[in-house]
């Protein structure tokens, strides 16, 4: 039991940042309708950005800040020059750009910081809490606590700032929007800014646990697909409880069924996409698939 | 004193052209109704005034031209347009709602007054403020675009056919409102509108608009006692 | 009710050219150039093509007739995709995960059943078709981007799944097989036989693709690319004609992953990675969405573009890549093949 209950908690640690990363693909979605394929490689960019300042150095924390800043206008930026001239276009068309967007961002890692792998400094200290058996890593607490903190911060923006409000109406409703007098350009440019900036705490949160290195966000991102399809595209609270149960059960499946081992895990979130569509395609909280023409 | 001024305003989407050339002239806390059949161009007029469609032509909100505008910057020179369709934001609440009509003013104290203000004159609405807009019916919703158009405190108020999809009993309702509206804060107001007897009720000045064009001005009551115009245009008998 | 005649032109001016604009057949019949009419001069070009492609291996280093192979070997994989982006528009960011298979099931039933090289062809063709219908079902039941969410993590998949299956697939090690040996009487070095070979298993490929696209199920394709909601009311089965799509261009896909056995001789999950699909949507979209030249336009870029830049930065391909699959979408939705075919209609008319 002790051993099932140690796995759940090194779930519920991987589950936090897979919920992270969903949750900045969530905001994107609801905003623009957009699914950035693009969200884990921002990320990526982000923590070399971190890793960078961690390198010049700068303290973590320092950097972090630092990082998230230049991450929020990164994201603002991309969405002014790069998603704009698309806005409105067939989601194919916005795909591919995303794709491509894809591409770029990994490559110009490369080029800027090559393709060997990184250590990423650790933010919290080893050793790990002792709970009635379990152990419990301070670096699990440390991630659960920063998602958590992510998650409070984004709920007060969201339900009770004038800005968070603008940006919920332009979510529902872009057009009503635009006639009270809300700046929806601006507002679309927030959303990603917003989302770089919760993709970029959770690139820097997975770094110490894999290495810094451009591919390093592509399985990440197959997890947050899998925790955003599984909470609903348009609902950031279904985005985060998605994101914990993905990364249960993917630490589950390693560990108790023989078959998938650490090497096939990839393919819990395959399933879990694959068992959403198939079960109820609006997710767990999503409202019902309405087409978009 | 005119509050809007508008000539030779032609607008389209895309190639084809809607509006061939309109002119108005609103007066200051004036009631103007625009009618004609399906198809004239009314909401096309209303969405070239606020900036939703591309036009071209002079539109003058007192001294500022609005020509070339976006349609927030519009809002934001005191335009409130309840557009067809109503504009509600379903997911989130009455008073959210009613909040977003105020987005583009600061002072909280203000827009707290105004709140209660727009409650007097739609009570329904006080006893729904944390309900979801989409639960409200159409009538509600209808009072919610308004009352959230007035809480961006506008010098022109721009109503697309308020009573669409409605019982009569609430649109007549609905219509006293929007007199009692214009007279107490002297908010000047242009409502398109399929049912002329109901707008000429309250309107000063009103338009016959037919294929993109004004065929028709004059006073409310002389567009009313014109039996012609009243069986060829209004589709009604006098 | 005005509002609902204004409001239908607005969405229309909303949705600006793109795949679904132009197919490169659009206006064929209003260019002449010498009496002759565009769809006659494209049969010219194809000919002048193919004789160019017959002639190619006599005059050059074996190096470059591989090159050459592997450009026909990814035109096949192209043209596939093409079926499902270009012209069914929906998109797939896994099908190198198709090659693969196609790849695998011939090094397997090589190296396993001794089977002849030219009976894999069909069969790694055929299991890739199923798998595509398989896996099309649920997929294509939803929207475009669900497909590609799926086909990405299929592709990602795919390569531990390989590694796995260590008794079957060589594991990391991958398989080593023999290359088809030419036979006596052509005369023919490997290389040179090599290459006729994929360039029948191509030109029988792009016939095959161009029957099917002017038959009732192209049109079918491209009513569902152009309009889904007006092609379910015209009565096309939306999701039949997806998952066809999607299988059919997972057969193409195992077909250029079965011949590129034939060609390198040699399988390995590290061939497969989620990279190759990717490349492989890349070059499509370079080449030209929705075109018969595209995929060989495309086929080109894969194989040159990244050598030749690799040369500036080990990323640089990626990099060049990136920026011209975003520009290409701003500007020239159809690619490479869709500009060449709008300066082709710019030369003016002669009677």
């Amino acid at each position: 039991m002790a051993g099932f209950l140690q796995q759940v908690v090194e779930g519920l640690g991987a589950g936090a940042i897979y919920a992270s990363m969903a949750l900045a693909l969530v905001l994107i979605y609801q905003f623009t309708g957009i699914v950035n394929f693009a969200q884990g490689e921002l990320a990526m960019f982000s923590t070399y950005i971190a890793w960078q300042c961690v390198a010049a150095g700068l303290p973590f924390w320092a950097a972090l800040a630092l990082t998230l800043v230049v991450s929020f206008a990164g994201g603002m930026l991309v969405e002014r020059l790069i998603i704009r001239p698309v806005e409105g276009a067939p989601e194919l068309t916005i795909v591919i750009v995303t794709v491509g967007l894809f591409i770029f961002v990994n490559a110009a890692a490369g080029w800027i910081w090559t393709f060997l792998i990184k250590d990423f400094p650790n933010p919290f200290p080893q050793g790990a809490l002792q709970l009635g058996g379990i152990s419990v890593g301070f670096s699990t607490v440390g991630v659960l606590g920063v998602v958590a903190l992510v998650m409070v911060l984004l709920y007060l923006l969201f339900q009770h700032t004038r800005i968070g409000l603008g940006m919920r109406a332009v979510a529902t409703n872009p057009s009503s929007a635009r006639l009270v007098g809300i700046r929806v350009g601006w507002t679309l440019a927030l959303g990603w800014g917003l989302a770089a900036t919760v993709g970029a705490v959770s690139g820097v949160l997975i770094a110490p646990l894999l290495f810094l290195e451009p591919n390093m966000m592509g399985g990440v991102l197959i997890y947050a697909f899998a925790a955003a399809t599984l909470g609903g595209f348009d609902s950031p609270a279904g985005a985060v409880v998605g994101g914990v149960i993905v990364g249960v059960a993917e630490t589950l499946a390693g560990a108790y069924v023989g078959f998938i081992g650490s090497d096939l895990k990839i393919g819990v979130p395959l399933m879990i996409i694959l068992g959403v569509l198939l079960l109820r395609p609006q997710g767990l909280f999503g409202r019902a698939v309405v087409e978009r023409a | 004193m005119s509050a809007l001024i508008v000539e030779n305003l032609v607008a389209g989407y895309g190639d084809a052209r809607v509006l061939h050339g309109v002119d108005l002239n609103v007066g200051q806390g004036e009631i103007c109704a625009i009618l004609g059949p399906n198809g004239a161009g009314k909401t096309t007029l209303l969405r070239a005034l606020s900036g939703m469609v591309k036009a071209r032509g002079t539109v003058r909100l007192g001294g500022t031209s609005l020509a070339g505008r976006s349609p927030d910057a519009v809002a934001r020179l005191g335009v409130a347009h309840v557009p067809e369709g109503r504009g509600t934001f379903m997911p989130l609440t009455v008073e959210e709602n009613l909040r977003l009509g105020a987005f583009v003013r600061r002072g909280k104290k203000d827009v707290d007054a105004d709140l209660a203000r727009i409650h007097t004159y739609f009570p329904v609405l006080k006893t729904r403020l944390k309900q979801a807009a989409g639960s409200l019916s159409g009538g509600e919703q209808q009072m919610l675009a308004i009352g959230r158009a007035l809480m961006s405190r506008p010098r022109v108020l721009l109503l697309d056919e308020p009573s669409l999809g409605l019982a009569p009993l609430v649109t007549r309702e609905l219509f006293r409102i929007v007199q009692a509206v214009n007279e107490e804060e002297r908010t000047t107001v242009v409502v398109v509108e399929q049912n002329a007897h109901l707008a000429l009720g309250i309107a000063q000045q009103a338009h016959v608009l037919e294929t993109g064009r004004i065929v028709l001005s004059g006073t409310a009551a002389q567009i009313r006692a014109d039996e012609q115009v009243a069986q060829s245009y209004l589709g009604y008998r006098v | 009710m005005t509002g609902r005649a204004d409001a239908n032109p607005a969405t229309r001016d909303a949705a600006p050219a793109t795949a679904a604009a132009a197919t490169g057949e659009a206006g064929a019949t209003s260019v002449r150039l010498f009496g002759w009419d565009a769809a006659r001069w494209r049969w010219v070009a194809a000919a002048a093509l193919l004789a160019a492609a017959l002639y190619a291996p006599f005059q050059l280093i074996p190096f470059h007739v591989f090159q050459l192979t592997m450009v026909l070997v990814y035109a096949v994989a192209l043209l596939g995709l093409n079926l499902l982006v270009g012209h069914a528009g929906q998109i797939s960011l896994g099908h190198g995960a198709f090659f693969a298979v196609g790849a695998y099931a011939a090094a397997i039933l090589m190296e396993r059943w001794d089977t002849p090289y030219p009976l894999t062809l069909p069969i790694a063709a055929a299991v890739a078709f199923v798998l595509g219908l398989v896996l099309g079902v649920p997929a294509m039941r939803l929207r475009g981007l669900y497909l590609a969410l799926v086909t990405l993590a299929i592709a990602i998949f795919l390569v531990p799944l390989l590694k796995r299956f260590e008794e079957v697939t060589g594991g990391s090690m991958g398989l080593t097989l023999a290359k088809p040996a030419p036979p006596a009487w052509s005369g023919l070095a490997e290389d040179q036989w090599i290459y006729f070979l994929v360039l029948a298993v191509a030109v029988a490929a792009f016939l095959l693709a161009g029957s099917l696209l002017r038959s009732r199920v192209g049109r079918a394709l491209h009513a569902v690319r152009d309009n889904e909601i007006a092609a379910e009311v015209m009565g096309v089965r939306l999701s039949f004609y997806k998952t066809l799509a999607f299988a059919w261009s997972a057969m193409f896909a195992g077909a250029a992953g079965c011949v590129y056995t034939w060609v390198i001789g040699f399988v390995s999950p590290d061939s497969f990675t989620v990279n190759l699909s990717i490349t492989l949507l890349a070059g499509l979209v370079v080449g030209g969405l929705g075109t018969m030249a595209g995929p060989v336009l495309g086929a080109l870029f894969v194989m040159f573009v990244p050598g030749i830049s690799q040369e500036i930065n080990d990323a640089a391909p990626g990099v060049i890549f990136g920026l011209l699959i975003i520009a290409v979408m701003y500007v020239a939705p159809t690619g490479l093949a869709g500009l060449a075919g709008r300066l082709i209609r710019k030369i003016p008319r002669k009677e």
